[in-house]
Formats: structure tokens, sequence, C-alpha cells
């Protein structure tokens, strides 16, 4: 389990948002924590697909795509700041993260 | 029932990135063939094709996102940018539309996924190849929410598209709807497909001279890259926002000729009852008819066929119809080539002048009627046919017509 420090979430939230900002090319005002990823910024399914493997490989997670996969579905993240939320529990929890149901 | 018009169109092909460019283009003959340049085609039998030009890259980033155009292919691209210039000429602001009565049908043969594509993406694949890619990003990027679909019939698949597009308004079950169609299959695998079955010309020396319908010497199409779309709505839609109205669609055949899955019927008979289907459906009689722009692939077969089906369908009137070969020019652009050549047709009769066929200096004998050669003419067009043959016995002739 991985140690989480508040510069970790810092760390998270600026790769999030840098990401946003340039996937979408959208300006950062525009952008908060309650903001709908596909609603609000066109964004798609496919970006969480690829912070996680930014984060994987930044983080050295071990952890599955598909393990991810079942989280989602019963946690879907909509926002970006729940988007930010589920990151960090993977991080802390990698593969045990289907455990916290 | 509610009379179809179109308040919109516009073009992508290997003569120009837009309508206004297509039409200057074709009105001087001019030829969008040369050498293959979008794979190695040393190996292939035929190294020639009509690539939509290469300015197009430059073009595309102002119309589509970063992140969505990662998501499609060369071809999905050119079709959404010409639907953002067809609804842009259209006027329409789907704001103000019910969307819920507003539809996309495009014909699509392919996607393009292939081997031409450049960097291509694994994460990305699926995306990029399913076929209803273009009909669903455009169906995104206004919202709409009425049915958003493809039709595949080969090379009369956006003629079909723009018949089922007709119907929809014609019974009353949408406003609007989005037709039209890409395609581009300038790949090796494609290439070497059609030249194992004698479909293609090989003439590579002299790219510009290679397609040549109804000419003596004509040995096959050259393959076209192409986009065209068309917004078509209700009379009623249109003349309730104030709408220009460029022409409307008096009716339509589809049929099948239920016959070979390559091959045409024997002597066009399939084409002649398709033709004279089309005019039935949408009340015309043959005096009425003043072009025709033909399917004209130049190839054996189909330019003799199409040739006697519409003496079959027009008696003597036939030598009294102009009669022209975009695919002379733009080459044959497969799925796209209905909805493409639909919209020069139009623009034929919105300007007055019948797009010539090029490259017809050896007159085949068999083949006597007035096929427009070399030269574009002044004509008033009141009503014409767009005719599109497929593999697989895919007949589609669209009746266009001024509107008054």
């Amino acid at each position: 389990m991985a140690k989480i420090t508040e510069n970790t979430r810092n760390e998270v939230k600026e790769t999030v948002y840098s990401f946003f900002i340039e996937e979408c090319e959208v300006d950062a005002s525009a952008l908060n924590d309650e903001t709908n990823i596909i609603r609000d910024i066109d964004g798609d399914s496919l970006m969480f697909l690829e912070l996680i493997e930014i984060f994987k490989k930044k983080y050295q997670l071990h952890i599955e795509l598909k393990t991810i996969g079942k989280y989602v579905v019963k946690h879907p993240a909509e926002t970006i700041g729940a988007l930010i939320d589920m990151t960090m529990l993977i991080i802390e929890h990698e593969d045990r993260i289907v455990n916290l149901d | 029932m509610e009379r179809v018009v179109v308040t919109g169109m516009s073009l992508i092909t290997s003569l120009g990135l837009t309508l206004e460019e297509n039409w200057t283009n074709l009105v001087a003959g001019k030829s969008g063939v040369s050498k293959i340049t979008l794979f190695d085609a040393s190996e292939c039998e035929t190294r020639i094709a009509a690539e939509i030009p290469a300015s197009f890259d430059a073009l595309w980033g102002a119309y589509i996102k970063k992140r969505s155009a990662d998501q499609m292919t060369r071809i999905t691209k050119a079709c959404f940018v010409c639907a953002k210039e067809a609804v842009n000429q259209s006027g329409i602001n789907f704001e103000e539309q019910d969307k819920s009565r507003c539809a996309v049908i495009l014909g699509v043969v392919t996607t393009a996924n292939t081997s031409s594509e450049k960097n291509p993406q694994l994460q990305t694949r699926i995306l990029k190849s399913m076929n209803n890619a273009m009909s669903a990003w455009i169906s995104l990027e206004y919202k709409l929410e009425g049915p958003n679909f493809t039709v595949a019939s080969a090379c009369a698949s956006s003629a079909y598209a723009i018949s089922l597009g007709y119907e929809m308004i014609r019974s009353g079950a949408a406003d609007v709807v989005i037709v039209g169609g890409a395609d581009s299959i300038v790949n090796k695998e494609e290439i070497e497909g059609f030249n194992h079955l004698y479909a293609l010309s090989t003439e590579n020396d002299v790219p510009e001279k290679a397609t040549k319908p109804f000419s003596k010497n004509r040995d096959g199409f050259v393959i076209g890259e192409g986009a065209g779309v068309m917004i078509l709505e209700s009379e009623a839609s249109a003349k309730a926002r104030n709408a220009k109205i460029l022409a409307e669609i008096a009716g339509y055949a589809i049929t099948s000729e239920a016959y070979n899955i390559m091959a045409p019927m024997k002597d066009g008979e399939g084409i002649a009852k398709t033709i004279a289907k089309a005019l039935k459906n949408s009340q015309t009689n043959i005096a009425q008819v003043d072009y025709i722009n033909s399917h004209g692939s130049s190839t054996m077969l189909i330019d003799k066929y199409e040739t006697m089906a519409i003496k079959k369908v027009f008696g003597e009137r036939a030598y009294n119809i102009p009669i022209s070969s975009s695919k002379s020019m733009i080459g044959h652009t497969i799925g796209a080539a209905g909805v493409i050549e639909l919209v020069i047709t139009i623009q034929s009769i919105i300007k007055g002048i019948v797009t010539p066929t090029i490259n017809l200096d050896e007159p085949d004998p068999e083949l006597d009627l007035d096929y427009v050669p070399n030269v574009a003419r002044n004509h008033t067009i009141n009503c014409a046919l767009s005719n599109s043959f497929a593999f697989g016995g895919h007949n589609a002739v669209l009746v266009v017509k001024k509107y008054l």
C-alpha cells in the first residue's frame, strides 16, 4: 500500500488538469473539480485509461486495467474531482482497490 | 407528403477542398488523377489514383479538435469537414430545431483505417474503424438526437443514404437529415484486389488521361478519394427559417439486380428498370429530363450498358440529353460517388452549366449519345438524373429538380 502525501495529491491534480487542458483544448479557467468530463468539455472515456497509464508509469503501480474497470463500473467518475479521488485510491490500494467495497 | 429540398452541400475531392474550388476545376475539365502518394505503389499494376490534395492535412485542424481528430481516419475527417461546411452553407442553427427530428444518414463502405493510414494507434483502432464513425461524429458535433447510421451498398452507398434521408423527410419522420458519405480505398490491399478483378485502369504513364468514360480505349476506372455532404430538409422547415433552397429532390429508385455479385445484368436491363422506376417515383416524364450525370465509370461493360439503358428508357430523346461523367475528372469515389455526383448535378442546375466528360478523344462507335466531350457547356437544366451502380447489383437513380 503506497504512502499518500499532500504532495502526491497535488501532483495528481496538476497532471489531471494539464491533461484535460491539452486534450480538450480548453482554458484552465474553464476547469474545476465539478467539471463534468463528457458533458462540459467534450471528453471521452478513453481519457481515463490514458491517465491511468500515465500514473501507472509515474508511480510504478501494479494494477491491471481490467481491475480498475471492475471498480469503475460500480463507482463511475464523471467529474474531474471524482477522477482525482479515484486516482488517489488507485495509487493507494493498487490491485486491492476491488476489495474496498 | 412533404417536399424535400436541399439547403446546403459541400465537397472534398481530388479537385479541391471546397465546393467552389471543385466546381471551377470541373468546369475547366481538369483531372485530379496523379501518381499514388499515400503508399508505395511501385509493385502494384495500378499506380495512379485521384487522391485528396495533401493540403487537406493543413485544413482539418480548423474544424476538428485534436482529441477527436486522433480518433478519426483521414477520410472520416474529410467527411466531418464537409458536414461542417454544408451546415454552414445551409445557415441552420440546430439549437433552434427539434433535435429529435434531425438525423444523419451516410453511405460508407469503409472508414479506410488501412495500411495507408498514418500513425496507427492500437488504442483508437476500433474507433477509427467502426463503420458508423462518420455519422456518429456528426451527430455528436451538433447533438442531434434523431437516428444516425450508415448504409453500405458499395459504389451506390451514398445514393442509398440520400434516398433513405429523402424517405424520412417525405414521410414526416424527420425535418432535417444530413446525408452523404466519404471513401478512400487508396491502399495496397484494395488496389491489388481490384487489379485482380481487372477493374482498374493501368495507364500509369499519363495519369490524367487514364479515366476515359465512353471512349473506345477505356480500360477500367481510377480510384478516387472524396467526401460529400448535403443538408436535406422539409420544404416547411426550410421556409420557416427563410433558408435559401438550392434544389428539390424529386424522387429516386433503389433496386437490386439479383443477377451477379459483380457483373451487371446483360444489356443494362437492371439499369433501365431503375431509371424507369425513378422517373415514375418522381412523377417525371422523359421529355422533362435535361441532363444525366452518369455512373460513367470508364469500364467496358458498365459504360456500354448504361448507354443501352438510357436508350431503352428515353428512346430517340436519349440523343438530345447531355450525359456526362464526373468520374472522368475525379475518379471513382466508391461509396461517396453518389453524393458527390449529385452535388455536382445540383451545382449544374444552379449554374446552368454541364460539366464535361474529359479524355473522350476516341469515341466508341457503339456509344453514340451526347457525352459532353471534353468541354463544359452552357445548358438550362430544370430536371436531372444522377446514376450510381455497384458491385452486388445495387442500383440507384436520383431525380433532382430546380426548386420552383
